[in-house]
C-alpha cells in the first residue's frame, strides 16, 4: 500500500502551498489598497487615496489606515474621510469571492475636509476632450438656470420684463406690421387720386366744353366727345377715390381692432406678472419662504447631494441588471440559492459604525457628535433579504437635548425607497441670519420632525418645525425691518411646514407658517407699498412698450381722418362737375324749348283772345241790333 | 504540448504501471470535466501529489478533458440543476447551505455539481478500462505499431526526436 504514496510529492505540494500563502500574506494588503483605489476611484468619480492596509490573522481582520475619498465637485476637498477603518472578515466566504464584514469601526470620520492636492482623476486626453465638449455644450443652459435661480430669487421690474412673454410686446409688433402694410395700401391708393390743380384743370376743361352756344353741328359733335373723354376721366378718379376710401376703412378697422386689443395688453400683462409673482395678497401667506427660504434650501441641497453620491455605491441596478443577465445564461451555470440564515452576498457589511461632529451651520460653533450606526449595506439587498438600515444619534450635545436620524434604504424589489426620519428636541438657537431685512434670529427653543421619502428619483419630504421662546433682531433701521422686528416682538413661538416633492435635482418646496398669520397686518402695508411701486413700474414699462409699437399711430389716424375727409370733399366737387356740366347742356336745350313753347302760346293766346274780343263785339254788335228791333216792334205796338 | 505527448509516449511504452497511468486519466476526469478555480481541485491536486499516480498521464488526460468539457457542459448543468432542485434532496442541500465550508465548495452550483458527479460516475469506468486498454496496448499493439512504415516515418521527424530526447 505504501508503494502507492509519494512522500516527495506531499513535501512538493506543501512547499509550493506554503509558497502561495506567504506571497499572498505579503502581497495582499498592496492588493486590496490597490483594489479599494481603484474601484472606489471609479464609484465615486474622484480620487480614493488610502495610506495602508493591513491583515490580521486572529480573527481574520482588515486594518484600512488613511481614507480620502475626495469630492468630485471640489476637487481640494473630501467628500468622506476617516483615520481607520478596522474590519472583520469572515475567512470561508472570502474563498466564493465573498466580502462578509461582521463589523467595521471607523475612526477620525470626517465631511468636508481640505485635501493637500487635488482629487480630481487623471483623464485620458480624449476623455478630457469629449468631458470639455460636453461641458462647453451644457455651460450655456446652466449659466441660464443659474440666471434664472438668481433672479427668481428677487426680480426687479426689469427682470420681470426682459425674462416674461409680455402680450404688449407680441401685440405690438404685430400692430406694427399692420399699420406698415396699411400706410403702404394708403399711399398707394392716394398717389392714383387727383390733386387740386387736377380739379381746377377739370373745371377749366368743362367751363370751355359747356360755356357758349354750339356753333355747330360739328362744334356740337366735338364738344360731346370732350365731354364723354372727361366724364371717363371722371369715372377713373371716382374709383380712385373708391378705393382709397375702402383702404382707408380697412385699415382703420383693422387697426382699431389691433389697436383695442394693443391698449388693453399692457393691464393684461400686469395681471398676469401680478398672479404669477404673487404680488396680490395670497403672495403674503410667502413671506415664511422669503425669511427662511434661503437656509433651509441651502441645507436640503446639501444632504441630497450626499444622497446623490453616496446612492449608487448602495444600489447598483447596473450590477444588478448584469447578474440578472448571466444567471439567465444556462451555459455557464448558476447557483441555486436555499433557504438560510446565513445569506452570502458578493459584498456585506452588516454592522458599520463611526463617530463623527455634527456640520456647522454659519458661523455658529459645532453642535456636537452624532454617532452614526449602519447596518446591512450591501447591494444585493434581495440575498440577505434586508435593507439598509441608519441611526444617527446625536452625542454631547451642545445647545440641543437630543437628535435621532433614522434611515431604511430598501432596494429588495423595484422601484426601491429610501426613506429617512430626523428628530431635534430643544435646539437652542441663537444669532441664526433670516436673510430678510437684516433680521436674526437672537434665540429660540426648536424642535424638528421631519421625513423625507426617495423612490424613482423623486423625494417626497414634511417637515414641521416649532420655534418657542423666539426673540428676534435686526440691524437694519429701515421701515421694513423696524416694522418686523416690532411685529415680531409680540411672536413668542410659530411653527414652519416645510414640503418638498419632485426630481430629488430640482424638487418643488414650499414653505408654509402660522408665523405669516401673525405677521400678516405688519406685511401687508409694507407688500401693499411694495406692490404698488412694483405695479407702478411694470405698468410705466408697459406703457413704455406700448408706445413704442403704437407710436404715432393716433397722429396718423387724424391724418387718416384728414385724409378721408378730403378724399369725400374730393369726391363731392368732381360729383357737383360732373353734375353741373350736365345740368348746364340740359337747361340749355330746355330753356330754348320752353322758351320756344312759351312763345307759341303766347301767340295762340293772343290769336285767341283777338277772336274772341271780335266774337264779342260781334255778339254785342247783334245783341244791339236785336235790341233795336225789339224797341221798334213795341213802338209799333203802342 | 508536444513534449508533454512524447512523455506520455514513453511513458505508455516503458515499464510504468498500467494502473498509475489510468489513475492520472481518472484523477484528470475531475480537472478536466470541472470549473477549474474550485476548492474541490486543490483536494484532487494533494491527491495527485500524495498519490503516486502518473503525472504526463494526468496533465495530458486533463488539457484533453478540458477541450472535452465543452460538450459535456450541457449535460452537466442539466444534471446539476435535476440533482440541485431535487424534491427529495432539497432537505440536504439546505442543510450543506447553512455551512460555510460546504458553499467554500461551491457545491449549489449547477455547473459544478453536475460535472463532479459526471466525473465521479467516469472515475471507475475510465480507471477500469485506461489500464485495461494500456495493458493491451503493451501486449498487443506496441510492438505491431513499431513495425507499421508510418512508425518509421515518425520515427524520422521531429517529434520522434523529442521523444528520443526523453527517452534517453
Amino acid at each position: 500500500m505504501l508503494k502507492w504514496i509519494r512522500w516527495s510529492g506531499l513535501i512538493g505540494f506543501s512547499v509550493i502551498s506554503a509558497l502561495i500563502v506567504c506571497f499572498w500574506l505579503f502581497s495582499a494588503g498592496p492588493l486590496i489598497k490597490m483594489a479599494i483605489e481603484k474601484f472606489g476611484s471609479d464609484a465615486v468619480g474622484a480620487q480614493v487615496n488610502v495610506a495602508d492596509v493591513s491583515l490580521g490573522f486572529n480573527p481574520l481582520s482588515l486594518t484600512i489606515t488613511g481614507v480620502q475619498v475626495a469630492d468630485k465637485d471640489a476637487p481640494m476637498e473630501n467628500m468622506v474621510s476617516f483615520d481607520k477603518a478596522v474590519a472583520n472578515l469572515e475567512p470561508f466566504p472570502l474563498l466564493l469571492g465573498k466580502a462578509i464584514i461582521p463589523d467595521v469601526t471607523l475612526q477620525g470620520v470626517a465631511l468636508g475636509s481640505a485635501r493637500s492636492v487635488s482629487g480630481a482623476l487623471q483623464k485620458a486626453p480624449e476623455q478630457a476632450k469629449e468631458t470639455q465638449s460636453k461641458e462647453n455644450e451644457t455651460t450655456p443652459t446652466a449659466k441660464a438656470a443659474e440666471t434664472e435661480t438668481a433672479a427668481s430669487s428677487l426680480p426687479s421690474a426689469e427682470d420681470i420684463l426682459a425674462r416674461e412673454t409680455l402680450l404688449t410686446e407680441q401685440r405690438g409688433k404685430a400692430f406694427e406690421t399692420s399699420l406698415k402694410q396699411h400706410q403702404t395700401k394708403i399711399d398707394d391708393a392716394i398717389a392714383n387720386l387727383p390733386n387740386e390743380k387736377a380739379l381746377k384743370e377739370y373745371e377749366t376743361r368743362l367751363n370751355a366744353i359747356i360755356k357758349g352756344k354750339f356753333k355747330s353741328v360739328d362744334d356740337f359733335k366735338q364738344r360731346k366727345q370732350a365731354l364723354d373723354d372727361l366724364r371717363g376721366q371722371f369715372k377713373q378718379d371716382k374709383q380712385a377715390i373708391a378705393n382709397a376710401k375702402l383702404a382707408i376703412k380697412e385699415g382703420k378697422s383693422d387697426l382699431s381692432k389691433q389697436w383695442i386689443g394693443l391698449k388693453s395688453a399692457p393691464k393684461e400683462d400686469l395681471a398676469n406678472l401680478k398672479g404669477k409673482y404673487t404680488l396680490d395678497g395670497a403672495g403674503a401667506s410667502n413671506m415664511a419662504a422669503l425669511l427662511f427660504g434661503d437656509d433651509a434650501g441651502g441645507y436640503a441641497q446639501t444632504t441630497l447631494e450626499y444622497y446623490e453620491k453616496i446612492r449608487p455605491l448602495i444600489v447598483d441596478d447596473e450590477a444588478k441588471a448584469e447578474k440578472q443577465a448571466l444567471k439567465d445564461k444556462r451555459l455557464e451555470g448558476r447557483f441555486i440559492h436555499y433557504a438560510t440564515d446565513r445569506p452570502l452576498p458578493d459584498f456585506w457589511i452588516k454592522q458599520l459604525s463611526f463617530t463623527m461632529s455634527l456640520p456647522k451651520i454659519a458661523d455658529q460653533p459645532s453642535l456636537g457628535e452624532v454617532a452614526v450606526k449602519v447596518v446591512d449595506i450591501t447591494h444585493q439587498q434581495v440575498v440577505i433579504n434586508k435593507p439598509t438600515r441608519l441611526w444617527a444619534t446625536g452625542q454631547n450635545l451642545k445647545n440641543m437635548q437630543s437628535l435621532q436620524i433614522t434611515g431604511e434604504l430598501d432596494h429588495r424589489t423595484t422601484p426601491g425607497k429610501d426613506v429617512f426620519d430626523l428628530q431635534i428636541e430643544d435646539w437652542q438657537l441663537s444669532k441664526v441670519k433670516l436673510g430678510l431685512a437684516g433680521l436674526n434670529l437672537m434665540s429660540s427653543r426648536t424642535y424638528v420632525q421631519a421625513g423625507v421619502q426617495f423612490s424613482e428619483g423623486k423625494l417626497d419630504m414634511t417637515s414641521t418645525t416649532l420655534f418657542k421662546q423666539t426673540q428676534f433682531d435686526s440691524k437694519e433701521r429701515t421701515t421694513l425691518a423696524r416694522e418686523m422686528v416690532l411685529a415680531l416682538a409680540n411672536v413668542e413661538r410659530f411653527t414652519i411646514e416645510a414640503n418638498a416633492k419632485g426630481k430629488v435635482t430640482d424638487p418643488k418646496v414650499s414653505l408654509k407658517t402660522d408665523l405669516d398669520n401673525q405677521l400678516k397686518s405688519a406685511f401687508n402695508d409694507r407688500i401693499d407699498q411694495k406692490q404698488k411701486e412694483l405695479e407702478a413700474k411694470l405698468a410705466k414699462k408697459l406703457n413704455d412698450k406700448l408706445l413704442s409699437y403704437a407710436g404715432g399711430y393716433e397722429d396718423q389716424l387724424k391724418q387718416l381722418n384728414l385724409t378721408e375727409g378730403s378724399l369725400g370733399d374730393k369726391g363731392k366737387a368732381l360729383e357737383k362737375l360732373a353734375k353741373s356740366e350736365i345740368g348746364n347742356y340740359q337747361d340749355q336745350l330746355k330753356a330754348e324749348a320752353k322758351a320756344k313753347a312759351d312763345k307759341e302760346k303766347a301767340q295762340a293766346k293772343a290769336e285767341q283772345e283777338k277772336a274772341k274780343a271780335k266774337a264779342k263785339a260781334e255778339a254785342d254788335k247783334k245783341q244791339k241790333e236785336l235790341e233795336e228791333k225789339a224797341k221798334e216792334k213795341l213802338k209799333k205796338l203802342f | 504540448m508536444l513534449g508533454m505527448l512524447a512523455k506520455f509516449l514513453k511513458v505508455l511504452n516503458s515499464d510504468a504501471a498500467p494502473g498509475q497511468i489510468a489513475l492520472g486519466f481518472a484523477f484528470a476526469l475531475f480537472v478536466g470535466l470541472t470549473p477549474f478555480f474550485s476548492l474541490h481541485n486543490l483536494i484532487v491536486l494533494l491527491l495527485i501529489c500524495i498519490v503516486r499516480v502518473n503525472l504526463s498521464a494526468f496533465f495530458l488526460a486533463s488539457a484533453l478533458l478540458t477541450l472535452v468539457s465543452y460538450l459535456t457542459d450541457p449535460l452537466s448543468i442539466m444534471l446539476g440543476e435535476y440533482v440541485l432542485n431535487h424534491p427529495d434532496l432539497l432537505a440536504t442541500w439546505t442543510q450543506f447551505y447553512q455551512s460555510d465550508v460546504w458553499r467554500a465548495f461551491k457545491f449549489n452550483h449547477t455547473l459544478l455539481l453536475g460535472s463532479l458527479i459526471l466525473a465521479t460516475l467516469l472515475f471507475i469506468p475510465m480507471l477500469v478500462i485506461s489500464r485495461f486498454v494500456i495493458i493491451m496496448y503493451r501486449e498487443r499493439l506496441m510492438k505491431w505499431f513499431e513495425t507499421l512504415k508510418i512508425s518509421k516515418l515518425v520515427k524520422a521527424s521531429k517529434f520522434y526526436k523529442i521523444y528520443e530526447k526523453f527517452g534517453a
